[in-house]
């Protein structure tokens, strides 16, 4: 007996050709595959978790608002990452610079070392708050970077930077990161 | 390039999972403590990534975001029809003022009905008041190819020729 055809997943770039010819359904597969890894980007830039879902709904809205700013030069995840880091930017002018990184409550888990769980919470916590008080740019391309495994030229057409400032601003964020969680 | 920048460059990949050192990059991460630290740091990065909280409905959020990206298109339809139908009215008035200006003094005053059939719009009562206040901004400015009463003019007109005009706008 034959296998059934394999079917591709279509690319990011038909999704949103498709979009922009009034197919709806492209725009929720697009959301599906990419408000995950967006809300983990905003709770790793220090979005509380009670807001995610509103901050992922407001940057994926901004996005399909101006899907034909999308070149296609950097990912559809990268450049929605850039949009959602600016929801975040502008949520954080509007409460005027009042602390936006929340201190989550720790739960401990239920393991048989809970002082290495709670050890590695307290540096993931501590990671966190780094990562959200970092100069923005160098937040973003840590991010882009650790989160998504991308390069600097993606990261460069996605920030509207040169790939070699691009390496510059990880390696800043690194050797701050370094200092703060260690 | 020396190791330590090439072992950076390679750290997201293989802390994702996606690639595995090279037994020289295992020996120099081996070696060097510099490269630990950013190493552990990665470990910890795509840790808090993989553990971080989300979105708790992916598919309730397509719903909600079709019916705001639907809503959003509707009322964006609405204002262009507004500008449209105000940028109509600015052009219509701007021809009213044209004519009064050069109508005879010893003819009567328009009237409201000529005043209504050069400005049949009453779709102006449904205007916004910021799309108001535009209509009122363009009617300022002249309309390019036609001879208008633009403020340098205003003063070459009688006071009754004036009461006239002033009588069109207030109909």
């Amino acid at each position: 007996m034959s296998a059934a055809p394999v079917l591709e997943s279509p690319s990011d770039h038909a999704l949103a050709a498709a979009y922009r010819a009034g197919d709806e359904e492209a725009a929720a597969e697009l959301v599906r595959r990419h408000a995950p890894a967006l809300g983990r980007f905003l709770y790793t830039s220090g979005a509380a978790r009670d807001e995610i879902d509103d901050l992922v709904q407001e940057a994926l809205f901004r996005a399909f608002r101006r899907l034909d700013g999308w070149r296609g030069e950097a990912s559809f995840r990268s450049w929605l990452f850039v949009i959602g880091s600016n929801v975040l930017r502008d949520e954080y002018r509007r409460r005027k610079g009042r602390q936006i990184v929340s201190l989550e409550d720790r739960d401990l888990p239920d393991r048989a070392d809970p002082h290495a769980d709670l050890a590695a919470n307290e540096t993931a916590e501590r990671l966190r708050q780094g990562v959200a008080t970092l100069p923005r740019l160098q937040r973003e391309v840590f991010l882009l970077r650790t989160q998504q495994g991308a390069g600097y030229t993606e990261i460069a057409s996605a920030l509207g930077t040169t790939p070699g400032a691009a390496r510059v601003h990880y390696h800043h964020a690194v050797r701050r990161l370094k200092e703060m969680v260690t | 390039m020396n190791a330590c920048v090439s072992l950076s460059d390679r750290m997201p990949e293989v802390a994702l999972g996606r690639s595995d050192w090279s037994p020289e990059d295992a020996a120099h991460l081996a070696d060097c403590a510099e490269c630990q630290a950013e190493w552990r740091l990665l470990v910890a990065a795509a840790a808090l990534a993989e553990s971080a909280p989300t979105v708790a409905d992916p598919v309730g959020l397509a719903a909600a975001l079709r019916l705001r990206l639907a809503q959003d298109r509707a009322g964006r339809t609405t204002l262009r029809r507004g500008w449209l139908i105000g940028g109509t009215a600015a052009t219509a008035a701007a021809l009213v003022l044209a004519v009064a200006s050069t109508r005879p003094a010893d003819q009567a005053p328009i009237t409201t009905a000529e005043a209504d059939a050069l400005l049949p719009l009453p779709e102006l009562e449904g205007l916004e008041t910021a799309q108001l206040d535009t209509l009122l901004n363009t009617i300022d400015r002249p309309v390019a190819g036609t001879s208008t009463l633009d403020a340098s003019t205003m003063g070459e007109h009688e006071g009754e020729e004036l009461e006239q005009v002033f009588a069109t706008w207030e109909g």
